[in-house]
């Protein structure tokens, strides 16, 4: 039973995560390689204030959103310079950085050794030690994030990061300013992955570097893609779909590095076959029928302005 | 001093290797082959099979191992990369199907012959030859040579050969190309078959000269493509330039603060010259990342 809470904890963990780079990724059609890095630098941050400086909970969440709010700011003036494949290695460059710095500055983030001994988080006096309590308190804050993503994606400003992924120049001209939607979509999104980074570290109560490298990049990118880009109940099953899965084969007897490999192969497998068929997402490619779908834009309509 | 130059000469030479082999596919294709660094991984991984599990000769086992990834490289573009092109998919889905293929290779490697740093090299380990007090040892004076002879080579083909002359039109425009008679798909395949015997070249070398792990090729690919952006797309001389400039780079952050930097600094710089340069210095027009 304690089994199933951590994974239902790390499914919404992954949740989070995956839908705050959806509004990036999938909405405004950027796909950025950095999600891992500020998963990261949440998790640092919160680590940090509470294990040297006893700060609480309800101080550490905001500074570290905050925190990984203007990172990503300061970050995303460089990066939104290029566009779409460079956009993806510029990205990949930034998560390499910040994974180096969490890795390598010893007296900061104590290096490769890790953060140990983070507390339980504890608000206004009640201890979310046990599994259950942490897993209701993980849910309310997935279910505060996708409601304000709802909320911003069908305000104007998520129909103009939906306008600028289908063609920037033709939203810039109707008088849209696109570089500050990209900006805002960046940063929004960072801000949001900082919220599972402090989730994890406390719950796990020791984090290092490995937990943010790319190939965790990889992975939250690869649900974005899985679960439909822009389909923000399609990325929860995706999560939990791809959070299950190595348990599944672990479940039928496979050894655990094998099943670790063949967790990736299946999610590369995917990957390819998703753009291949041109469908949008894993619940699109059961279903079997072809609509006008995110997926379908990223292939068609986005970038053409560029090839003339 | 002199071993920091000898490295950095070594180093950039590995990188041009690599960033030859990438840019031949790139030019006419212009989208970023991720899968390329399995292409990089296979070919060693195919040499240490070849050489040392089924013990045949090492005059045997590299240019069988060179053929097997040319095949594959070829194979990846018939059966993934055509289809895509037809459909007129954009540069970016083609690098997240090829993100995956990478995903797929990288992990039945590691699944095959495990995640430990495997040796191509049999025997003792000589002491290398000296220099002026510094160390180089024979396989990476045949690195050196090497490098020097196939980026040659590619110079010239790419420029008198018929075939190269092909792939630089395709590459400068597909459809008048294809106006004037190129079989563009032919052209393609043919860039993707030389790359992929390039890359093997360097990923044997490499490998036999440091030793081989499944995520090798990804390494030096983003290492391959960092020299080719700040050399600037497009052009040779750059590309020189590109990889000299990050070597030095590494090996002087190696020497005077710690080799655990040595990422770190290779991605800021290329975020630099994204920035104030994204020409690179050759300066050559391109139209991506001038928005």
């Amino acid at each position: 039973m304690a089994y199933l809470l951590h994974l239902i904890i790390l499914i919404s963990i992954y949740v989070m995560l995956a839908q705050s780079l959806s509004l990036t990724s999938g909405f405004a059609g950027m796909v950025s390689l950095a999600q891992a890095g500020f998963y990261g630098i949440g998790a640092y941050t919160t680590a940090i204030l509470s294990v040297n400086y006893y700060y609480p909970f309800l101080i550490t969440l905001p500074i570290a959103m905050i925190f990984c709010g203007l990172i990503a700011l300061f970050v995303s003036m460089i990066a939104l310079r290029t566009v779409e494949d460079y956009f993806i290695i510029c990205t990949l460059g930034i998560q390499v950085v910040i994974f180096s710095i969490m890795n390598n500055w010893m007296s900061l983030t104590n290096g490769a050794l890790g953060i140990p001994g983070i507390p339980s988080i504890t608000i206004f006096g009640i201890v979310f030690n046990s599994k259950f309590s942490f897993l209701i308190l993980s849910i309310v804050l997935t279910m505060l994030a996708f409601i304000l993503l709802r909320f911003l994606t069908m305000l104007s400003f998520g129909r103009i990061l939906k306008a600028l992924s289908e063609d920037e120049i033709y939203t810039q001209s109707i008088g849209k300013n696109v570089y500050l939607a990209k900006v805002l979509s960046f940063t929004i999104s960072a801000m949001l992955a900082a919220i599972p980074g402090v989730l994890y570290a406390h719950y796990i109560s020791y984090i290092d570097p490995t937990s943010f490298t790319v190939d965790e990049s990889i992975f939250i990118l690869s649900i974005v893609i899985i679960g439909g880009m822009r389909n923000l109940w399609g990325i929860v099953i995706a999560s939990a779909f791809l959070i299950l899965l190595p348990e599944a084969l672990r479940f039928i007897g496979l050894p655990n590095n094998i099943a670790a490999n063949l967790r990736q192969i299946i999610y590369g497998l995917m990957l390819v076959i998703l753009i291949m068929s041109g469908k949008s997402g894993i619940m699109d490619l059961f279903k079997g029928k072809k609509k006008n779908s995110s997926l379908q834009s990223i292939n068609t309509g986005t970038f053409t302005t560029n090839k003339m | 001093m002199v071993q920091i130059i000898i490295n950095i000469i070594l180093s950039t030479c590995v990188y041009i290797l690599i960033a030859i082999s990438f840019t031949i596919i790139y030019y006419p294709v212009r989208f970023f082959h991720i899968a390329h660094a399995a292409v990089i991984t296979f070919s060693a991984y195919f040499t240490y099979f070849f050489f040392r599990q089924l013990n045949l000769s090492i005059w045997l086992a590299v240019p069988a191992a060179i053929i097997m990834s040319v095949i594959f490289g070829i194979l990846i573009e018939l059966i993934i990369y055509r289809p895509l092109c037809k459909k007129k998919s954009t540069p970016l889905s083609m690098l997240i199907a090829s993100l995956g293929l990478y995903l797929i290779f990288q992990n039945c490697i590691s699944m095959l012959w495990g995640d430990d740093t495997k040796s191509i090299r049999t025997g003792i380990i000589k002491v290398g030859n000296e220099i002026f007090g510094a160390y180089i040892t024979d396989l990476q004076i045949l690195i050196i040579v090497i490098c020097l002879t196939l980026f040659s080579i590619n110079f010239l083909f790419l420029k008198y050969n018929n075939i190269g002359r092909k792939i630089r039109a395709v590459a400068s425009n597909q459809e008048l190309s294809s106006i004037v008679g190129i079989n563009s798909n032919k052209v393609i395949l043919w860039s993707f078959a030389i790359g992929s015997g390039i890359a093997a070249i360097s990923g044997i070398l490499v490998a036999s000269d440091t030793g081989l792990t499944p995520t090798m090729g990804f390494n030096l690919l983003l290492y391959g493509i960092v020299a080719m952006i700040i050399g600037g797309v497009g052009s040779t001389k750059g590309l020189i330039g590109g990889a000299f400039l990050l070597s030095a780079a590494q090996h002087f952050t190696a020497y005077y603060f710690d080799s655990k930097w040595m990422d770190a600094v290779t991605f800021i710089i290329l975020i630099l010259f994204l920035v104030w340069k994204p020409l690179g210095f050759s300066g050559k027009h391109l139209k991506k990342i001038e928005i």
